[in-house]
C-alpha cells in the first residue's frame, strides 16, 4: 500500500526511463568503497574500454578486498599498466550476466582468457571470493561486489 | 544465555603425510620448525643469493647481447655495465625495495670475480680456464630445463609459437647477422634453426628476470635473520609468501640490443607476470622435473630408468639424492661448489662438526639446500592457497575442506619413493 502511494507521488521512475543511466566507470567513482579499484582502471588504461557500449559483467572488488592483498603487491602491480591491466581483464566477462543467469553456469571465460569458477549452490562465490552486493545495474552492463581480488589459476 | 562462536574443525587427514597437512593448515611450512633448520636454511640462501646474482646478470647478458653469437667463448665474461646494472628490488633506486644493500653486484660476488679461490688476481682468463670462476653452467642448465619442458603453465610459452614472437624474432635475427652472408644464407636454408635458438634465448630472459627477484629475497632473509628479526621455519616461509606476492605483476620480457638499438622480442606490454609466466614455470620445471643428469640416470630406454613420459619426471632438487647427483660437472654439484665460496660461517663451523667435516661439506650443504627448497616449495604452496582458496582460519567448513584438499594433491607429488620429504623431517637426515 506505501510503496504504490510513493510511486503515485514520486516522478523519479518517470524521468529516470529518459535519462541514460551511469556506466560501470561511473557506478565505481560514484559509489563509496571503490576508490583502489577506480585508480587500478585508470592507471591500467582500462577507463575507455570499461565505457564502452559493452555490455560487460564486472566482478569489483571493494576497497577491503585490494587491502587484504599482502604489502607491494598493488605497487608493483600500478607500475606496470600492461600486468595490471591483465589481472583487471580477469575480473570482467563479456555480455551481462545476472545472479540469476549465473546460476545456469559452472564456469565462466574471462576477458583475460582465464576460466573463473562461479558457485551459487550455497549463496553466490566467484572463485574464492564471495559477492557481497550482487546485480548493480549499469547501462553497458552490470556489477557484482567481490569481498576479494580473484587471481587466475 | 550466551552463544560461543566456534571455529569449525575438521576431522583428522588420512593422508600418508597427515600430520605435515596439519602443520599446512596451521601455517607452517613442510620443513618441521627447528632452530637447526632455520639456520641451515637462511645459511643456503645467503650462500645462494650471492652467484645468483652472478646468473641473473648473466642470464640477462646472454639473452639481451650475446644473443647469437655462433661462438659465444665469452659470454662468461660479464661487463662492467652489468656488474652495474640496478637490480629492480634493492638499493636507492629500486622499484620496490626488498633489501636495504646496494642494487649493483654484491660484494661478496665483486671479491670473488677479482680473486677466485686461489685468492690471487689473476688475468680473468686464467681464472676462468682453471675453472676459478662462478659456475654459469648451472643457470644455463636450469634455463634449458624450463626450455625443454616448456608447457608449464603461463603465457608466455604458447606466445613462443605465435606468429608474432616470429616476426620479432625474425627482425632481430636478421638485424644481428646483418652484412653476413653465411649465417643469413643458413637462415634462409634453415628458417627455424635460429628462431628456436631465439627461444631459448627467450627463457634465459625469463629465468634472468625471475632471479633478479630472488637474490633480494635471500639477501634480506638473512639480514633479518643476523637481525633476529627472522626466529622461526614458518616466518621465513611467510616471507617468501609476501615476496611471491609483492613482486607477482613484475613484467617477464624479451629484449634484445643490436649495435645500439632494443629489438623487443617478448615486449612489456604482453602483460606477462613473473608469478605466472616465470615464477611457476621454474618451480615445476626445475624444483619438480628438470632430466636426469649424464652419469647418475641410464638413458639407455631398455633400461627403463627414464619415464617415457616427460610429465613424469622427478629429478628436481625436491627428489635429489645428494649423494650421487654431487658428482662432478653435473649442475647442481656446480651450484654447490658456488654456495661453498660463500656460506656464512656458522654454516661452515656447523658442517665441520658433521659427518666427514669438510671433505663432504658439498653435500651436506646440498642437503641444507634441499631442505632450503622445501621451504620455498611451501611458501609457493601457502601463496597459491592464499590466492585461489581460502584463508586457514575461514569460518566455511567447505572452505577448509577445499584448502585440505588442495594440500593433500600437493603433498601427494612426494609419495613417491624418490621424494625427500620423509627424509627432511628428521635432523639426522645430512
Amino acid at each position: 500500500m506505501s510503496s504504490r502511494i510513493f510511486l503515485a507521488v514520486d516522478p523519479l521512475p518517470l524521468t529516470d526511463s529518459v535519462k541514460p543511466m551511469a556506466d560501470i566507470v561511473d557506478i565505481a567513482v560514484n559509489a563509496p568503497g571503490f576508490k583502489t579499484l577506480v585508480a587500478a582502471v585508470q592507471a591500467a588504461n582500462l577507463v575507455e574500454t570499461l565505457k564502452s557500449p559493452g555490455p560487460f559483467t564486472v566482478f569489483a572488488p571493494n576497497d577491503d578486498a585490494f587491502a587484504k592483498l599482502p604489502p607491494g603487491t598493488i605497487q608493483t602491480l600500478v607500475q606496470n599498466p600492461p600486468q595490471l591491466a591483465r589481472i583487471l581483464a580477469f575480473h570482467v566477462v563479456p555480455g551481462k550476466w545476472t545472479q540469476t543467469d549465473l546460476q545456469q553456469v559452472d564456469t565462466l571465460t574471462s576477458v583475460e582468457g582465464s576460466p573463473i569458477r562461479i558457485d551459487t549452490s550455497d549463496g553466490f562465490e566467484v572463485k574464492n571470493a564471495t559477492v557481497i552486493a550482487a546485480d548493480i545495474e549499469a547501462d553497458n552492463g552490470i556489477i557484482h561486489v567481490l569481498d576479494s581480488v580473484i587471481l587466475m589459476g | 544465555m550466551t552463544t560461543t562462536l566456534q571455529r569449525p574443525t575438521l576431522p583428522p587427514s588420512t593422508h600418508e603425510f597427515a600430520e605435515i597437512i596439519h602443520r599446512l593448515e596451521a601455517g607452517g611450512a613442510m620443513l618441521p620448525d627447528t632452530p637447526e633448520n632455520l639456520m641451515q636454511i637462511i645459511g643456503i640462501y645467503k650462500a645462494y643469493a650471492v652467484p645468483m646474482d652472478f646468473y641473473w646478470r648473466d642470464l640477462l647478458y646472454i639473452a639481451e647481447r650475446v644473443f647469437l653469437n655462433p661462438l659465444p667463448a665469452f659470454k662468461y665474461f660479464l661487463p662492467q655495465s652489468y656488474l652495474d646494472l640496478p637490480n629492480h628490488y634493492a638499493g636507492e633506486t629500486a622499484d620496490l625495495r626488498v633489501w636495504r644493500g646496494e642494487a649493483t653486484a654484491h660484494p661478496e660476488l665483486l671479491a670473488f670475480i677479482e680473486k677466485g679461490e686461489v685468492q690471487k688476481k689473476l688475468p680473468k682468463l686464467l681464472h676462468h680456464l682453471w675453472h676459478d670462476r662462478i659456475n654459469m653452467e648451472f643457470a644455463e642448465a636450469c634455463a634449458r630445463a624450463m626450455f625443454w619442458h616448456r608447457g608449464m603453465g603461463g603465457q608466455f610459452d604458447p606466445y613462443l609459437d605465435s606468429e608474432e614472437y616470429k616476426a620479432n624474432a625474425d627482425r632481430a635475427i636478421r638485424a644481428y647477422f646483418q652484412g653476413n652472408p653465411v649465417m643469413l644464407g643458413l637462415y634462409r636454408l634453415f628458417p627455424d634453426l635460429f628462431v628456436e635458438q631465439v627461444r631459448e634465448l627467450s627463457y634465459y630472459a625469463n629465468l634472468g628476470l625471475f632471479w633478479e627477484v630472488m637474490a633480494p629475497v635471500f639477501f634480506e632473509m638473512s639480514d633479518l635473520y643476523d637481525e633476529g628479526k627472522i626466529t622461526t621455519v614458518p616466518e621465513a616461509m611467510n616471507f617468501l609468501v609476501n615476496g611471491i606476492f609483492a613482486i607477482a605483476g613484475r613484467p617477464i620480457y624479451h629484449h634484445v640490443y643490436i649495435r645500439g638499438e632494443c629489438y623487443e622480442i617478448i615486449p612489456k606490454s604482453k602483460g606477462f607476470m613473473w608469478l605466472y609466466e616465470a615464477a611457476l614455470p621454474y618451480v615445476e620445471a626445475v624444483f619438480y622435473r628438470t632430466s636426469p643428469f649424464r652419469g647418475t640416470k641410464s638413458y639407455n630406454a631398455q633400461a627403463r630408468e627414464v619415464p617415457a613420459d616427460q610429465k613424469d619426471f622427478h629429478y628436481g632438487i625436491l627428489y635429489a639424492d645428494v649423494f650421487p647427483v654431487g658428482s662432478a660437472g653435473i649442475p647442481p654439484t656446480l651450484l654447490m661448489q658456488d654456495m661453498l665460496h660463500f656460506l656464512p660461517p656458522y654454516l661452515v663451523d656447523y658442517y665441520q662438526e658433521h659427518c666427514r667435516g669438510e671433505e663432504d661439506m658439498l653435500i651436506q650443504l646440498g642437503i641444507s639446500f634441499q631442505r632450503s627448497m622445501y621451504n620455498v616449495t611451501s611458501a609457493v604452496i601457502q601463496a597459491l592457497r592464499t590466492a585461489l582458496l581460502y584463508p586457514l582460519d575461514d569460518p566455511n567448513p567447505k572452505h577448509l575442506q577445499a584448502n585440505r584438499q588442495f594440500f593433500e594433491a600437493q603433498l601427494d607429488r612426494f609419495r613417491r619413493p624418490e621424494a625427500r620429504l620423509r627424509d627432511i623431517q628428521d635432523q639426522s637426515y645430512r
